[in-house]
């Protein structure tokens, strides 16, 4: 249980740092919601085409923007080579991942839940089964989360990052994309032999086992 | 699905026998090409 | 040495038999017509290209589990001829798609996951050449072929799932069942090929993984001059 002892310090430090930043949290939901407008004139002022669509749209914003600040979860610590600094400490690396990666989740999620209001309003694709679909922005920011952060670990270091990241992630995560924007048509569009559960499923089992395969990874991917 | 036989499209064969066969040649060649290179950084 | 060519060689002339006997001599198949041809070099390609991607994954874990370059170089290798055979097959499959369902690319759960892992070997490969010490790429493009191959059952059941959901596709069947051969003998003339490849492009990483470990005494010189 070392791990338990060494996350909750490092959760904290993470949330602290992201309070810091949350300038940049916002300009990555203006982002988001600037997406959702302008998915709007690929398709044309049809309101039905638009409704249809939404789920997909909504999901590609929030790809689009996990990108920004997945790539900025780790400027910190290459600013001023922090990382190292915390890998001399005895502690776990594992929970410094999973640290990074439950903070980035709690982003995605929120940004998620802040993009629906714009979608509601630019698509008209409003819902009354919020719990379904709060639950499909938790698990399908998961699925973006974990992968990410490991991601994100190896690319903070690079030149290339900005497109290194969105190139190694967005095949990898084609599976929650699909089973999160099929799962959130069918709260949107209404669901009538209830196969949005059988979606989530797969989603969390897309979660379950990258959330596991990355922390095991992820101590490889930091040591020198 | 279709109905009956389809009749011709000796052109999609060809293209894509064609494509292979050029995929494989062309990265052979390269292969070649590389390993010449690293052989001259060694001399 | 010559090792690698000798098998690209074979592997060339049983391509040329396997394709000769497929394109002049295998008999029409009875609803595809001489469409059906492409899979004597289509089921081949996939075939060699799972196998690839399987090659890609044991190097990762073998150099995870050993730290030693010389998997190294052969995930190297093998994640650049698995790309190569992922976009021929995605090539064939939309070219097969075409006269068959009138469509370049039908979702297929077998050619998407294709085109998504294509774009993964090559998301692995950019940043096999974005990171300057050898080490560190090693490490990185393992873990992230890991990450990759087991991603691939998940996209081809989800894109299967999802596929079939709003459209049931009847696949005609694969193979004309009278003629196997011109289908044998290509499968082993691509798996010979490919085996060439990866050898010559094992030779290659090595060189360049010496050069640039050169300077302190590591083994890795003995070993690659071992792969050649």
């Amino acid at each position: 249980m070392e791990t338990a002892k060494v996350l909750i310090p490092s959760l904290k430090k993470e949330l602290l740092l992201q309070w810091r930043t949350r300038g940049q949290l916002t300009a990555v939901f203006v982002f988001g919601a600037v997406s959702l407008l302008l998915f709007s004139f690929a398709i044309g002022p049809n309101a039905a085409a638009l409704r249809t669509f939404s789920a997909g749209f909504l999901w590609i914003a929030v790809l689009l923007s996990s990108t920004l600040t997945l790539a900025e979860s780790f400027h910190g610590e290459m600013e001023n080579r922090a990382l190292e600094g915390l890998l001399l400490l005895p502690s776990d690396p594992r929970a410094l991942y999973y640290a990074k990666a439950i903070a980035n989740w709690l982003q995605l999620t929120m940004l998620g839940i802040a993009l629906v209001p714009v979608m509601v309003i630019l698509y008209d694709a409003g819902t009354t089964r919020l719990p379904t679909l709060l639950l499909v922005i938790v698990l399908g920011a998961a699925g973006l989360s974990a992968p990410g952060t490991l991601y994100a670990a190896m690319t903070a270091q690079l030149k290339a990052k900005q497109t290194l990241l969105p190139l190694l992630l967005f095949p990898l995560i084609v599976p929650a994309l699909l089973a999160s924007v099929k799962a959130t048509s069918y709260v949107i569009l209404g669901d009538p032999m209830g196969q949005a559960k059988s979606w989530l499923s797969l989603l969390a089992a897309f979660d379950l086992i990258y959330w596991a395969l990355c922390g095991m990874l992820y101590e490889r991917v930091i040591e020198d | 699905m279709t109905e009956g036989v389809i009749s011709g499209g000796w052109e999609f064969v060809w293209a894509a026998y064609g494509i292979t066969a050029a995929a494989f040649a062309i990265y052979g060649v390269t292969l070649v090409m590389r390993l010449r290179a690293s052989r001259n950084h060694d001399h | 040495m010559r090792k690698g060519f000798g098998f690209i060689a074979f592997g060339v002339v049983l391509l040329l038999t396997g394709s000769y006997l497929g394109l002049f001599v295998a008999p029409a198949e009875r609803y595809m017509g001489d469409v059906q041809r492409i899979m004597y070099v289509h089921v081949p390609t996939a075939w060699n290209w799972m196998l690839s991607v399987l090659f890609s994954l044991v190097c990762a874990i073998a150099f995870l589990a050993r730290n030693n370059m010389k998997w190294d170089a052969r995930l190297e290798a093998s994640l650049e001829v698995s790309t190569l055979l992922a976009f021929l097959l995605c090539c064939q499959g939309a070219i097969w798609a075409k006269p068959t369902w009138g469509v370049w690319w039908d979702w297929d759960p077998r050619l998407t996951t294709t085109a998504v892992l294509l774009f993964a070997t090559i998301g692995i490969l950019a940043l096999r050449s974005a990171v300057e010490d050898p080490t560190k790429r090693a490490i990185w493009s393992s873990v992230a072929t890991i990450i990759a191959a087991v991603d691939l059952p998940i996209v081809y059941y989800s894109v299967k799932w999802w596929n079939s959901l709003h459209q049931m596709q009847s696949t005609p069947q694969t193979v004309s069942s009278a003629f196997h051969a011109p289908l044998r003998i290509n499968a082993f003339g691509v798996l010979f090929l490919m085996i060439g490849f990866i050898m010559l492009r094992t030779r290659i990483a090595a060189a360049r993984l010496e050069r640039e470990l050169a300077g302190p005494p590591v083994r890795i010189g003995e070993e690659a001059g071992e792969l050649a």
